[in-house]
């Protein structure tokens, strides 16, 4: 059973005072959705920079099925909220990137990224180049890139963070189709109350100054869209409303009003 | 599903990525009236003619300023006959030889050195003092010490060259490593990229705009370098003729040989502007 888990995490940046994140754990087992909210200065993105490999903690572990996280590795693939994507590759070649670091036979791995794109709704987008593509596009293309690593996690950083109100909604049933047909833990940031609703099976909510947890909610929603139901019937369901007040609460709570 | 009745368009990430799209931000450089171009075209035809006119009305001895017909035909007999045993186009081809030799050792060292600069702190405090204290020695300064250490051959006027590329080259290299955003890096390394697949798969990539540019100054500082690199025991190149002809007070070569290499300057330059849209086509689009 594959299994992320930080624990009692504290991280401190040089030169400040106050440490960004204390003592903060969250487990992410595989076919979890994780979501991580909470107001600006949380340490959010640090705790998902510390799963990635890229932050080391000043305190508390960092384990990926038992193994300690001590560098960046393609079991837990990250997508940025600016894509990152190479501009000097096609979409296609993007998406290959990470078999062509293992050597994959350029047939093979052309193969595999068509297939990937397919998945992500890009399936004529192959050999186009990034700059020719919207912002919804090139997310897309990030996505199909990390998967094509066959990571165990998926680590998302904002990653509808700069796209339109549309696409990010459009986007939100792409994240959970690929999740729901495929057992990947996810582990993402955002700044939107109601995608972490539809998205997640576990919200953490933190708070910051240090940035440490408050509250944690199991909305189920995203089951109920595996299990077949329509994002709509699911948003206008009155307890999404009710979901959504408690988590907009949570998230302002102890805010100086 | 709604997806795919959903079509994003292609090159329309203006309005979707940044939120707007605002016209007046991108003023148009084509303004009513006069264009850059025609002032420049204008200018240079003027100074023709006062060039021209001074030399009509011997305002100037045409020992020392002869008239541009006296160039173009001096540019005709060059062409034709030679001038101190060679032609003009094996005058020229000679300094071509030699820039682009230097150009080369440059790319080999200069690139290297770069990349070490913006890539490791060790780098940065080995070569970052000796460049600088390289960058602003004029070659006329050097040159001597390069001929008593190399001799009077090919090398050491290559070399004169290469030493004047350098700098221009490995600083460009090193400022468009440093430039490579951290994201990109980390999206390399979460996708399993080891430190040196970081290094060919995404920072040099990502530099190669700025390595280009580098590379357009450094042919400009190169053959700007040229006469000076053919001061001494050449026997053929552009600096060389335009030596040869001062010495016996030839002046409409002197002139020829300058227009010449500023043709040629010229001409490098838009060659490499053409190759820097060949092969970096995203510089500027991202």
């Amino acid at each position: 059973m594959s299994h992320l888990v930080l624990e009692g995490i504290s991280i401190h940046y040089d030169g400040q005072p106050t440490p960004a994140v204390e003592r903060v754990s969250i487990d992410v087992a595989k076919g979890d959705f994780v979501v991580l909210v909470g107001r600006s200065g949380c340490g959010k993105t640090s705790l998902l920079n510390v799963a990635a490999g890229l932050v080391a903690p000043a305190r508390g572990s960092a384990t990926i099925n038992g193994k300690p996280i001590t560098a960046p590795g393609s079991d837990r693939a990250v997508v940025f909220q600016n894509d990152a994507l190479f501009p000097w590759l096609t979409a296609r070649e993007n998406v290959a990137f990470a078999l062509r670091l293992r050597g994959v036979r350029p047939a093979e791995r052309a193969r595999r990224a068509d297939e990937l794109l397919d998945l992500v709704k890009l399936a004529d987008a192959g050999d186009k180049r990034i700059w020719e593509l919207s912002g919804g596009m090139r997310q897309r293309v990030g996505l199909a890139r990390a998967l094509a690593a066959e990571p165990e996690f998926l680590l998302l950083d904002e990653p509808l963070g700069a796209l339109d109100a549309l696409t990010r909604e459009r986007m939100q049933t792409t994240l959970l189709d690929l999740w729901a047909a495929s057992d990947v833990g996810v582990l993402m940031v955002t700044h939107g109350i109601e995608e972490a609703l539809v998205l997640a099976t576990r919200i953490v909510v933190l708070a910051p100054g240090p940035g440490r947890v408050v509250q944690t909610f199991e909305p189920g929603f995203s089951r109920r869209y595996a299990a077949g139901e329509a994002i709509r019937s699911i948003k206008a369901d009155p307890a999404f409303a009710a979901a959504r007040g408690e988590l907009t609460d949570a998230i302002f709570e102890g805010e100086a009003a | 599903m709604t997806i795919s009745s959903y079509t994003e368009r292609p090159g329309h990430k203006v309005d979707e990525a940044d939120g707007l799209s605002v016209p007046w931000s991108r003023p148009s450089p084509k303004r009513k009236g006069v264009s850059a171009r025609m002032v420049s075209a204008v200018t240079i035809l003027v100074v023709l003619a006062v060039w021209a006119l001074s030399a009509r009305l011997q305002l100037v001895s045409p020992v020392f300023l002869p008239s541009p017909a006296a160039v173009w035909n001096k540019f005709i007999v060059v062409a034709r006959d030679g001038f101190v045993d060679a032609t003009l186009l094996q005058h020229a081809v000679a300094s071509l030889a030699r820039v682009f030799a230097a150009l080369i050792a440059a790319i080999l060292i200069g690139v290297p050195v770069g990349l070490a600069i913006g890539i490791s702190t060790v780098g940065r405090g080995i070569f970052d003092p000796l460049l600088e204290f390289l960058r602003p020695i004029p070659p006329l300064a050097y040159l001597p010490l390069v001929i008593i250490w190399f001799g009077i051959g090919e090398p050491s006027k290559i070399l004169v060259i290469a030493i004047a590329m350098l700098a221009p080259v490995a600083l460009s290299t090193a400022s468009g490593v440093r430039g490579v955003s951290q994201e990109r890096i980390n999206a390399a390394r979460s996708l399993g990229a080891t430190r040196a697949q970081v290094v060919r798969h995404v920072i040099l990539p990502s530099a190669l705009p700025s390595i280009l540019t580098g590379l357009r100054i450094a042919l400009g500082a190169g053959w700007s370098t040229l006469v000076a690199a053919e001061l001494v025991a050449a026997t053929r190149g552009l600096g060389f003729m335009i030596q040869s002809a001062a010495q016996f007070l030839v002046t409409d070569v002197v002139v020829m040989g300058i227009l010449v290499i500023a043709a040629i300057a010229f001409v490098l330059e838009f060659t490499i502007r053409r190759i820097e849209r060949v092969l970096v086509p995203w510089a500027g689009k991202e």
